[in-house]
């Protein structure tokens, strides 16, 4: 049917009527899916780093922090650190972290994405997607619905849900803002309660008051690559001038290979 | 409000809030789009920080998977480059504009009668492009049209993602420090909106100088307020007065003096600095774990590789099916392709005006096409040069044709008895005009006279005034022959080189035929000296070179800079007392090859060194050495 201006009051009922349809969920009586059922994108797999967003500060041994200045455009560092941020990297000092059994302090959840290897996305449960990296052997756990846990690790606590437009589309109207919502593909995870670590693995800090807001996306190219794209946002009342914002990205694997565990170093 | 909204309006607050939520109609969007990302938007990220515009130190290649030719090329570039004229307004190709800093703007066009989304437009800022991405499902155009900096764009969106596929890129760069992206490249970039956030995430394919595709993400914040500033424009000028115009800067292989500033200032090994695939990859850390191992491995890359060697990886830009295919160029003047060497067509309200006749095996076709673009027979028909793929078709062209100003003429009526050919009866043919050396070549290699141009020149310049605009034939003496000629149509703003300017191979210069390499590069220079742009490096006078893809006034430069850096290497060779064979296996055209080279066929890169070679020392120490 066309929804021409003759006909806006019978378009405007019919949409309404799929409204009220849609609001009901999958099924008649049925409940809601579980996030896992509802995943709007499939990210489970083994995916390798493509190391190519600040190469220098990722793929080679940290160098100390000098002394440049603080600035919002990271004063020649790429973040924008604030003059107690930059106290703090320059007496960086691994042998101390080593010494204090600290030697995952860049492997924490504001930097581990960033960290050269591979991670292996599985379903923990119908509600909490598991992220583990090879390097560092760290777990992220990214829980949908309430928070879980109390944090004050290096992977704090993770909340996430599948990002939507927000509104609902209405044939021939166009989209009512506040009537629901259409999943995009985006996976969204905000995650705090972190125990204080590095951006870098040269000890440029974060603190335990950070907060890391995540989103996950899947591009799939013409010839069947597919990559992980992560946008991240990092606020830090205590060590940042401004929220830091970097993006990375992951090639998908179709199998374990390459995968690799090993330990947190510290230099 | 009239009855039947009020109702409507009445219905839809019930509605909402029995769903429990507020109510209201949010922005639009159309029933071909996902997310609205119009505005303005800047460079919003903390990384990379380095990398923004003309930035990047030389050898700071790490994380970007170039290949031999890609590094190569790199290492040869000087940043003194960017100071010969067509390089300083050249535009910035794509993903190489997001990096600029400043600001980018998306706005949406559409039908007015249906407001379906027809396109995306873009401008950057402080690079100045323009960008088109059609969204409305057109195709992308055949290999042997035009490239430009921001290349062709299609786009399609998936949910929350905008993709958009890039074609027809120009060879421009990937980073300001000389990492050279070619013009055989295809960029597929993701745009996914979070918010007040743009995340960009570009796969740029390049057979020519990449390894593996080149995978890069950024982020982009969203501009509250409209910047005030939206231009940053450009105008060449003479920056290094004197030099002259084939004197190209460049680094001579294993020579770049700065080749490892960034690794010592940077604490970087020199293998992790000359980039390549396994510098993406998580193992290249094990790598750098045997400093001896990667400062060997790291010197051979500075130089040519023992081979093999690299054929070209371009796609052919003929489409060799047997048809002729007609390209508008601009004002009266269009491209037929298909039979060999590319013919152009000038039309008007007289006879039809072409340089060149192809091979001669389509001759039909190309007189049927030229009749779809013109009432009026073919008239002339200029030789670029005598070779056969310009010159095959030359009789049945001249048969099918005919010129009118010759019937009741004086000419017309003169043919003496027993004349054959063209001089049997001129009026009723189309006149072949060609440099007079054409006409010896082609008598010397025993061709029938219906094959030979008949109305020759000696001097620099021929022209005539034909179809209302000025055709002006230039003589370019020992280029790729002794009888070379380029034609511009001067309304048109077109020219037409021949095989001086061939952007499927190396030129074919053919040193028994009178031919030179510094011939070749006056050339090149000659018809630079006959264009302009029209923005940034882009269109103004459009170039139909004898073999390949319609061209402006940077390819040809390119091509130019390309031998004019070849010529410098084998110089240098020469100089160093390299004997040929040494100076092929030094592979002095290694960072071309991949877009020019053949290991086979009738114009291999052997030969072409060869030639380079061997002109050179004919010549040496000629005055006209490196001019």
């Amino acid at each position: 049917m066309i929804c021409n201006r003759r006909r806006v009051g019978l378009c405007a009922m019919m949409a309404l009527i799929s409204v009220s349809v849609w609001a009901q969920g999958p099924g008649p009586g049925g409940p809601p899916q579980s996030p896992k059922a509802g995943a709007p994108v499939e990210m489970t797999g083994y995916w390798v780093s493509m190391v190519v967003e600040d190469w220098k500060y990722r793929m080679l041994p940290p160098t100390k922090v000098k002394s440049p200045p603080p600035g919002i455009f990271g004063g020649g560092i790429g973040v924008p650190v604030n003059p107690e941020a930059l106290k703090v990297a320059m007496a960086w000092d691994p042998a101390k972290d080593e010494a204090a059994g600290d030697q995952c302090r860049s492997y924490g959840a504001a930097n581990i994405m960033r960290v050269p290897g591979r991670i292996h996305i599985t379903w923990q449960d119908e509600q909490t997607l598991k992220i583990e990296t090879d390097a560092g052997m760290q777990t992220r756990l990214f829980h949908f619905g309430a928070a879980q846990g109390s944090g004050g690790d290096w992977q704090g606590v993770s909340q996430a849900t599948w990002e939507s437009l927000e509104g609902f589309q209405i044939p021939g109207l166009g989209r009512l803002s506040g009537l629901g919502s259409e999943k995009t593909g985006s996976l969204k995870v905000v995650t705090a309660k972190l125990k204080a670590g590095y951006l870098r693995k040269n000890g440029i800090p974060y603190s335990a008051n950070a907060v890391l807001t995540e989103y996950f996306d899947v591009a799939t190219e013409p010839d069947g690559d597919t990559y992980l794209l992560i946008t991240t946002t990092v606020e830090d009342p205590v060590y940042l001038l401004q929220p830091y914002q970097t993006t990375t990205h992951f090639k998908k694997q179709s199998d374990a290979a390459g995968w690799s565990p090993s330990p947190c170093t510290a230099r | 409000m009239n009855k039947i909204t009020g109702i409507v309006t009445s219905a839809l607050l019930m509605s909402a809030a029995a769903y429990g939520q507020g109510l209201g109609f949010g922005a639009p969007i159309s029933s071909n789009s996902g997310i609205d990302i119009s505005g303005s938007w800047s460079y919003g990220g903390d990384q990379d920080a380095d990398y923004g515009t003309a930035a990047g130190a030389v050898a700071d290649y790490g994380g970007i998977p170039l290949n031999e030719a890609g590094r190569l090329y790199a290492l040869a570039w000087d940043a003194s480059r960017m100071t010969v004229r067509q390089q300083q307004c050249a535009g910035y190709g794509i993903p190489y504009a997001y990096y600029s800093p400043g600001n980018f703007r998306f706005w949406e066009e559409r039908d007015p009668h249906t407001q379906q989304l027809i396109a995306i437009h873009m401008w950057f800022q402080t690079s100045e492009v323009r960008r088109t991405i059609w969204m409305d499902g057109r195709p992308h155009p055949p290999a042997y049209a035009a490239h430009t900096f921001a290349g062709f764009s299609t786009g399609k969106w998936e949910k929350n993602v905008l993709t958009i596929t890039t074609t027809h890129l120009k060879r421009a760069w990937l980073r300001g420090n000389g990492i050279p992206s070619s013009d055989e490249a295809t960029v597929v970039e993701k745009l996914v909106r979070h918010g007040d956030r743009l995340t960009v995430f570009t796969v740029t394919k390049d057979p020519v100088f990449l390894d593996e595709p080149y995978s890069k993400t950024m982020i982009n914040l969203r501009n509250i307020k409209d910047p005030t500033a939206w231009l940053y424009a450009c105008e060449d000028g003479e920056e290094i007065v004197g030099r002259s115009d084939g004197k190209i800067p460049n680094r001579l292989f294993g020579k770049n003096p700065y080749l490892r500033e960034y690794a010592d200032k940077n604490g970087v090994p020199l293998l992790g600095t000359l980039g390549g695939g396994a510098t993406v990859h998580p193992e290249f850390t094990a790598k750098l774990k045997n400093p001896a191992a990667a400062e060997t491995e790291a010197m051979a890359e500075t130089v040519p590789s023992h081979g093999p060697q690299q054929a070209s990886r371009a796609v052919n830009p003929d489409p060799n099916d047997g048809e002729i295919h007609v390209l508008k160029v601009q004002g009266n003047v269009y491209m037929l392709v298909g039979d060999g060497g590319n013919i152009a067509v000038q039309v008007g309200d007289q006879g039809a005006f072409l340089v060149d006749s192809g091979e001669g095996k389509l001759s039909d076709r190309v007189v049927a096409a030229v009749n779809t673009l013109s009432p009026h027979p073919i008239q002339f028909v200029v030789n670029t040069s005598f070779r056969p793929d310009h010159t095959g078709g030359n009789a049945n062209l001249e048969a099918a044709g005919e010129d009118p100003s010759l019937p009741g003429s004086f000419f017309g009526g003169q043919a003496p008895t027993g004349a054959t050919g063209f001089f049997q009866d001129p009026a009723h043919h189309a006149t072949l005009i060609a440099q007079n050396n054409v006409l010896i070549r082609m008598e010397g290699a025993k061709l029938s006279n219906a094959m030979i141009p008949a109305d020759t020149y000696l001097e620099k310049r021929r022209r005539k005034y034909h179809n209302g605009e000025l055709v002006e034939i230039f003589y370019q003496p020992n280029a790729i022959t002794d009888g070379d000629s380029i034609v511009q149509f001067r309304r048109s703003d077109v020219i037409a080189t021949g095989d001086i300017y061939d952007t499927t191979r190396y030129p074919v210069v053919d040193l028994k035929s009178g031919g030179t390499i510094q011939g070749e590069i006056d050339a090149l220079n000659n018809i630079l000296e006959k264009t302009g742009y029209e923005h940034d490096e882009d269109g103004g006078t459009m170039i139909i070179p004898g073999r390949g893809r319609l061209s402006d006034e940077y390819d040809v430069a390119e091509y130019r800079d390309m031998i004019s850096i070849i010529r410098d290497r084998v110089q240098a060779m020469l100089d160093a007392g390299a004997t040929l064979d040494q100076t092929k296996a030094a592979r002095p055209t290694a960072d071309y090859d991949t877009r020019y080279g053949a290991i086979s066929g009738p114009w291999t890169t052997d030969m072409f060194v060869e030639a380079v070679y061997t002109s050179l020392k004919q010549n040496a120490p000629s005055q006209i050495r490196r001019k």
